[in-house]
């Protein structure tokens, strides 16, 4: 509670935002959460994240940052008296596993909302069960295309705070073509990974869109789990191109980025946001210098709220050699989803005896939410997709992240 | 314009065409080396140990572990890693395939108890360490490039290249010139006939582990170190399987084969990424893998008939 | 468990939550009977999981593109990827033991390789199946069906001559028995099962892609059938639902979860090789002869 006492000095403003949950009607702006009361309740939600396989680079992350959420909400007379009840289970990275346990936690736990699944890739199988079962999802860091508004499948129930691709990028790419001026560009990406080849295509639109050519044989493809990038990065040198874009997730990355500047590579890195966490920023370390992606946060975020949450996050999460960690986009976006569901939970006006009932009240004050956040103002848009700033970060070289620009909420 | 002719029409440079063949060339050394373990253990016991890319992994993480966790240098951290990967090589026996052995079990059941120790040692590997890739700490490890002629070449990957052919060499001169080399032959030609000679099998089978272990330890060092990359996933899929096609293509059980068709898988792969497109690449080791068995079953190297079993 | 009890209390409820879970353990059942019937006749083949991608692409496709209907989709899937049985067995079934093991490796990642180059299939991104209908009673029904006939094959003159080659391929070709023919049959039939399994998998999801047919899957099904035994027909199932629901049940273990699949395979073949539900041949069953002639790839006609 010490850290909590040391934010109460901070000043009213970040108090009464902090202390949104604590039944006052000191609302940030948006519905009155003022609503009905809802002491001695359950609000039952379940997060379905990769806490195994290789998604759990950020799986671990989302945990962290979402029982910072609850703990918070719960601590400060929870959301208009209800106390949440955070179910955290495993998508293990895998889709068949991530649909099974969001069939199982929509049917047995009965959640009346469910935060997750953490990769695209799991999403586009578990999210249309849930969409069947009508009930509320909200995608943490489902960044890919068709996640919501104009799906595949039905997803009127589905909804992400995670900025998706199609906004970051070509923002990214945007602030590049101002900054340095490329006339042409080289893409490396994943074949094997939807968010990866998502992310490409929307690379060679936003390149497309400003003037930048790709030469023939410049876009290189690869599966995510090749081992050596030796002889695409030779390739690509020798199209002799401005600027390099790399959209792929994991240790790719920095990889390509190490053995670029190992060959001579010194001009630009683009990325997608497989740039957005301190690992691949540390792995990069100095050959990733300036490597610029779009955000959906930034952590130096100069509003109460944020050093609030950024404070609170490095009490409660250490790295691996014990260090305090700082809270990257994975981590706030996680805590930012069960503000959301808290936020729009107390304008539902919930029976807590009418599941079905519920869930579609929770998800229609799901679309009119507005809520204060590490993020920034939140809300949805009208197709269930972020409505916030939009960051452009470029990685320090020491592990960490600078601000490049942001671009206002469209 | 055809495939072939387009890069080259493209005014790549023979600088361009050197650089690649250079990255086959490291590419190939991690392949070898890691196939050169792989192969040992299937020459002498006939068993596919699929743990190996597991000790492969194991030795990354556990050289960079020790590194920053209990700060070691970095060479005292490698010759540790090896060590206990080796370890991890007779424990495998040990445990698992010496009783397997004994009771006289067929040689897929310890195959398949090597896939489940990989997969007991990968999930260990990330509960503790966790699953992001991280790297060597670039001020504690070798590092740097030559650049000469427009061509740029990591020192690291020239040690890799050195060791990988200085072990071959010192492998090929230990099985055919020392005693315990021998015992291996001997074992691997006919155990029966060995054990026959007075020759401690079980004790012969349990080197091999251990030598094979040390090697994808440090193979997984290596690859580690020259690819700025240490996670639990470093030895799945990929490695893995590429080490089976190279296997093959060399010829189960020599070494020679193994290290011969390494390098010549790392060729290939960049020929193929140079002169075919990037979107080809990926089926090109099983293809190579498929084809090999189909029209050359014994491999490059592989015994020829006559051999008694 | 909480698992257990809620199946047995509340039936209903139990499969209003597990579903998909069920739809899968029946799916992985059929898969792995597949790989039962060529282990049967003494193969051990490893590209189920390539000819499943078949037959799941395959279906799929048809249903998106050309709107075929699902049950004649899936049969066409089935039959595609018997067809493609045929011209990769004919070269592959001549090796022996670990290195038929091996090529057929290859093969299904040489059709992931494919799947990933070929626009149609959606490549690396794959493609949604909007016709996705994850009801169970097509898969148990079939899985009834299936391990009825393979039951009843056993005892037929094709059963026998498979029991025979795979006990002593030498012995059965000096009887007369047409090896190389009776191997390629169990090869088709497997592939068909498997591709027949591949596109009731594919309908379960939403979503199918190249990624559902990787070498793990290949190490999962062999997993399956080595935990549950391979020497009659409910080994296989057995296995099956056993490792497909221990994810489940072990929920409360999640993070060490794969440890302990590891670890349950390491025992079972240490303590028990025939397999959870053991049979004829004692040690092993049906594995004995797989690799018995060690390192030669193609074996000599004559006894050594």
């Amino acid at each position: 509670m010490i850290r909590i006492t040391r934010q109460l000095s901070i000043g009213v403003f970040g108090a009464a935002a902090l202390l949104a949950g604590c039944g006052g009607s000191t609302s940030s702006g948006g519905t009155a959460s003022g609503g009905t009361n809802y002491t001695g309740k359950t609000l039952q939600l379940a997060a379905v994240i990769s806490l195994n396989g290789p998604g759990n680079v950020y799986g671990l992350q989302q945990k962290t940052g979402i029982q910072l959420a609850v703990d918070e909400i719960n601590g400060h007379g929870g959301v208009n008296g209800a106390q949440i009840a955070m179910d955290i289970q495993d998508d293990g990275s895998l889709q068949q596993q991530g649909a099974q346990v969001f069939q199982t936690e929509i049917q047995e736990k009965k959640v009346v909302g469910i935060i997750g699944p953490t990769l695209s890739n799991t999403a586009i199988a578990a999210h249309p069960v849930a969409n069947n079962l009508k009930t509320p999802v909200i995608g943490p860091s489902n960044t890919g295309n068709g996640i919501v508004g104009q799906c595949p499948y039905a997803c009127d129930y589905i909804f992400r705070d995670s900025l998706g691709e199609a906004t970051a990028i070509p923002d990214n790419v945007k602030t590049a073509v101002q900054k340095d001026h490329p006339k042409s560009a080289v893409l490396f990406y994943a074949n094997d990974d939807k968010f990866s080849s998502d992310g490409a295509k929307i690379f060679q639109q936003a390149f497309k869109d400003n003037a930048v050519t790709v030469p023939d044989g410049g876009v290189l493809q690869f599966s995510k789990t090749e081992s050596s990038f030796k002889e695409y990065v030779t390739t690509a040198l020798s199209k002799k191109a401005d600027i390099w874009a790399i959209s792929s997730l994991g240790g790719i990355p920095a990889k390509v980025m190490i053995e670029a500047r190992k060959q001579g590579y010194t001009g630009p890195f683009l990325g997608g946001n497989g740039f957005n966490t301190y690992q691949v920023s540390q792995q990069a370390g100095d050959q990733g210098k300036g490597a610029q992606s779009g955000s959906g946060y930034f952590v130096g975020t100069d509003t109460p709220t944020n050093k609030a949450f950024v404070d609170a996050y490095k009490a409660k999460f250490k790295d691996t050699q014990g260090k305090p960690q700082l809270p990257d986009q994975i981590a706030a976006q996680a805590y930012t989803a069960v503000k959301i569901f808290a936020e729009a939970a107390k304008a539902a006006n919930l029976t807590f005896t009418d599941l079905a009932g519920d869930r579609t009240k929770l998800r229609d004050a799901l679309a009119k939410v507005s809520v204060d956040t590490p993020l920034g103002q939140f809300s949805f848009s009208s197709q269930h997709d972020v409505h916030q700033k939009v960051y452009v970060v470029a990685m320090d070289g020491k592990g960490g992240f600078s601000l490049v620009n942001t671009y206002e909420a469209q | 314009m055809t495939p072939l002719i387009a890069p080259l029409a493209a005014g790549t440079s023979p600088g361009y065409l050197l650089q690649q063949a250079l990255n086959g060339v490291f590419n190939g050394s991690i392949y070898a080396l890691f196939a050169v373990g792989y192969t040992l253990v299937f020459g002498v016991l006939d068993i596919l140990n699929l743990a190996h890319s597991a000790v492969f992994m194991a030795g990354a993480v556990i050289a960079l572990v020790l590194m920053l966790n209990f700060g070691l240098p970095f060479w005292a951290a490698l010759v540790l890693a090896i060590a206990l990967c080796a370890l991890a090589g007779y424990l495998l026996d040990r445990v698992a395939f010496r009783p397997l052995r004994h009771r006289g079990a067929p040689h897929i059941s310890s195959m398949i108890t090597s896939i489940g120790l990989a997969l007991v040692i990968v999930s260990i590997a990330e509960n503790r360490f966790g699953g992001n890739s991280q790297r060597f700490p670039v001020d504690r490890v070798p590092g740097g490039e030559l650049h000469f002629g427009g061509l740029s070449i990591s020192t690291v990957d020239i040690g890799i290249l050195v060791v990988t052919i200085a072990l071959m060499i010192g492998l090929a001169f230990m099985i055919e010139r020392t005693a315990p080399g021998r015992a291996i032959r001997a074992v691997a030609e006919n155990p029966r006939a060995a054990a026959l000679m007075g020759i401690d099998v079980d004790r012969v089978i349990a080197l091999t582990l251990v030598l094979s272990s040390a090697l994808g330890g440090l193979a997984g060092i290596l690859y580690g170190l020259a690819q700025s990359d240490v996670s639990p996933y470093i030895g799945r899929d990929q490695v893995e399987l590429k080490g089976l096609a190279v296997i093959v293509v060399g010829g189960m059980g020599s070494i020679t084969g193994a290290v011969v068709a390494g390098y010549l898988l790392g060729l290939v792969e960049v020929a193929v990424l140079v002169f075919v497109g990037s979107n080809a690449r990926s089926g090109v080791a099983f293809a190579v893998l498929f084809l090999s068995l189909v029209l050359l079953p014994a491999g490059l190297f592989g015994r020829r008939a006559g051999r008694t079993t | 468990m909480d698992f257990f009890i809620q199946l047995l209390t509340d039936p209903v409820g139990f499969y209003d939550a597990h579903q998909l879970l069920l739809a899968q353990v029946g799916v992985n059942a059929l898969l792995t009977l597949s790989m039962f019937i060529t282990l049967n006749c003494g193969l051990l083949t490893l590209a189920n999981v390539g000819f499943m991608a078949i037959g799941g692409y395959v279906s799929v496709l048809l249903g998106l593109n050309a709107h075929v209907p699902f049950p004649l989709a899936l049969a066409l899937g089935s039959l595609a990827a018997g067809l493609v049985a045929v011209p990769i067995g004919l070269p592959v079934l001549r090796l022996s033991g670990i290195f038929l093991a091996i090529a057929t490796i290859g093969f299904g990642q040489v059709v992931v390789s494919a799947i990933l180059n070929i626009p149609a299939t959606g490549e690396g991104v794959g493609l949604t199946n909007a016709t996705a209908d994850p009801s169970i009673v097509p898969i148990f029904a079939s899985l009834l069906a299936v391990a009825y006939a393979l039951w009843r094959v056993a005892g037929s003159r094709l059963g026998q001559a498979w029991a025979a080659i795979r006990e002593d391929a030498v012995a059965a070709s000096a009887q007369g028995i047409n090896v190389p023919r009776y191997r390629l049959v169990a090869f088709v039939l497997g592939a068909v099962l498997a591709g027949y399994a591949g596109g009731l998998d594919a309908h379960l999801n939403f979503f199918i892609s190249p990624s559902e047919y990787q070498f793990s899957r290949v190490v999962g099904v062999l997993v399956f059938a080595v935990t549950g035994g391979t020497s009659t027909v409910l080994g296989p199932v057995v296995g099956a639902v056993v490792l497909t629901s221990l994810p489940e049940v072990l929920r409360f273990a999640r993070d060490y979860r794969d440890s302990i699949n590891g670890l349950v395979l390491v025992a079972v073949i240490l303590f028990r090789p025939q397999g959870i539900i053991g049979g004829r041949g004692g040690r092993g069953g049906g594995f004995r002869r797989l690799l018995a002639r060690g390192r030669r790839a193609v074996p000599r006609e004559a006894p050594a």
